[in-house]
């Protein structure tokens, strides 16, 4: 019975979060037209189908649980750039649920979001093809090759400490650089939704989003410090990524208190990695580096549960 | 010896794929076919040459100092083949760098000598050995030859004409995905392998 809970209750958090996901990949199709489109059905038919092949592998039946490697499948095309070759994403996706997830043992034993690094992955096998983006508005068609792709937003921010887009560009998604992590409007209502239906950690993501504004407004790359904090949330995929990646509540630790921590030492490391080294896209690459600190805090966690529990037991025996 | 054959260490219990041994190098420098060739000589002459010279050290002396021993003959036997190496595979040694003189401390010489090599007689000795060798080097020359075609494009440098090139599998991170993809499939063949033979005793237990 308890069971039987469990797999409906993973099954709405699957939902709302395909639901926030498909709203981004629709998103990215009026931005940068089929080719985004393609690019995330080839990525969800290589995920399943590499998901349906590891579960006969490891001699299990597919479940709901393993409806996540669509989620994951869409996360790793909204990381893309909107012209991605097809082949790539179709092998990230693959490093994505074989090596990344199904190695450890599937849904309920994953040290790391398989997103991230299928991400990294991708990165350091096709690094200028990740990141070489198409304009907003510039749209390719489904075998069309890319052309005049340029850098993305962050790295020019990155290196110079500029961003030459208004506002409300930038809450639109008008700027360059992954097709579904630019829109940031619709990013913040996702979160909000998210949160507010505990699909993700709200720890973890505030967390995140404390820590990247705390550091951006003590060390700021530019001298308006406001400007500094708004700017350093959107680019670099923060927000994606704290909403799809740290927050991710197969990895993070399950209490709010421990999640914020995880999410603020993620946030504070990777904009220090920004600062320093001007790297693109930073909070992806720390958000797998500490998978440990994940893994030792969801243990702490346990520990402390086992020992409240045990001492409670040890003075209902007493008082008995 | 319990019922183990001289050639297990080719495949039924690879020297690599099995007992996870000498595993560093196929991960940092099978990357590429030259470097495999350059790494399987050497490793191949230092080791051969260095257990069956140091089985002849009589086993009364502690075994510490005999693992010493064990060390100070392989590395001697290192300086000749590191200067053939250089005459065989120009500039490769500068590249694999650590990689190369640390072959004179494998753990067949230093741990596996001991603990199985001088339990036989030294012709088995000698077959088993060599078996063991030949399954470290079929290891580095399938780990080389894939890892170089899929993250290069060649085949021992010469251009073939792959598309799409996973550079990151020439990297140390690729070395360890491959090698576990690779352990994974050794595994999987090895159990089939064993349920075909009656169900008997499956290999790939250790």
């Amino acid at each position: 019975m308890e069971q039987v809970k469990k797999d409906s209750k993973g099954l709405q958090h699957w939902t709302d979060i395909m639901v926030t996901l498909l709203t981004l990949e629709l998103m990215a199709f009026f931005y940068y037209g089929t080719h985004a489109l393609a690019n995330a059905v080839v990525c969800t038919a290589v995920s399943f189908t590499a998901e349906v092949i590891c579960a006969r592998l490891m001699n299990r039946h597919f479940s709901t649980d393993d409806l996540w490697c669509i989620s994951d499948a869409l996360t790793v095309s909204l990381m893309m750039p909107a012209v991605m070759d097809y082949r790539i994403s179709a092998i990230a996706c693959i490093f994505s649920v074989t090596l990344a997830k199904n190695v450890f043992g599937g849904k309920r034993n994953m040290i790391f979001s398989p997103p991230a690094a299928a991400y990294i992955f991708t990165l350091v096998s096709w690094k200028t093809k990740l990141l070489q983006y198409t304009p907003p508005h510039v749209h390719t068609d489904i075998f069309a090759k890319a052309e005049n792709l340029v850098d993305s937003a962050s790295r020019v921010y990155n290196l110079t400490g500029k961003m030459n887009y208004t506002d409300f560009e930038i809450l639109m998604g008008n700027f360059s650089g992954p097709c579904g992590a630019v829109s940031i409007l619709l990013l913040i209502v996702s979160a909000v939704i998210l949160i507010l239906r505990k699909d993700i950690s709200a720890g973890a993501f505030t967390g995140t989003v404390t820590g990247t504004a705390l550091f951006a407004y003590l060390t700021p790359l530019m001298t308006s410090e406001l400007n500094n904090v708004k700017y350093s949330l959107v680019t670099n995929m923060v927000l994606f990524s704290a909403v799809y990646i740290v927050s991710d509540l197969r990895v993070v630790p399950k209490s709010n208190f421990y999640a914020f921590f995880y999410g603020l030492f993620i946030a504070v490391f990777s904009y220090i990695l920004v600062l320093t080294t001007a790297l693109e896209n930073a909070v992806v690459i720390i958000s797998v580096l500490f998978a440990p600190l994940a893994l030792a805090m969801r243990n702490l966690e346990r520990t402390i549960l086992n020992e409240s529990i045990s001492e409670k037991n040890s003075e209902g025996a007493e008082t008995a | 010896m319990n019922g183990e054959r001289a050639t297990d260490g080719l495949f039924r219990k690879n020297t690599v794929l099995y007992s996870l041994m000498v595993v560093s190098p196929v991960i940092v420098c099978g990357n590429t076919i030259k470097n495999a060739l350059a790494l399987i000589y050497v490793f191949s002459a230092v080791t051969f040459l260095s257990v069956m010279v140091s089985s002849f050290v009589p086993s009364k002396i502690p075994y510490t100092l005999r693992v010493i021993i064990y060390a100070s003959v392989s590395s001697l036997i290192y300086i000749p083949a590191r200067i053939a190496s250089d005459m065989f595979f120009p500039d490769i040694a500068q590249r694999i760098g650590i990689y190369f003189p640390l072959t004179a401390v494998n753990s067949l010489i230093v741990i596996h000598s001991e603990k199985k090599f001088f339990k036989m007689k030294r012709t088995q000795m000698a077959v088993s050995l060599f078996c063991h060798i030949l399954g470290f080097d079929a290891v580095m020359l399938v780990t080389a030859f894939f890892r170089e075609l899929l993250a290069y494009g060649t085949i021992n440098s010469r251009m073939t004409d792959i598309d799409v090139l996973i550079s990151g599998l020439g990297e140390p991170f690729g070395g360890f995905i491959f090698l576990g993809l690779l352990c994974g499939v050794y595994r999987k063949l090895s159990s089939v392998s064993g349920n075909k033979n009656g169900g008997g005793k499956n290999f790939s237990d250790k």
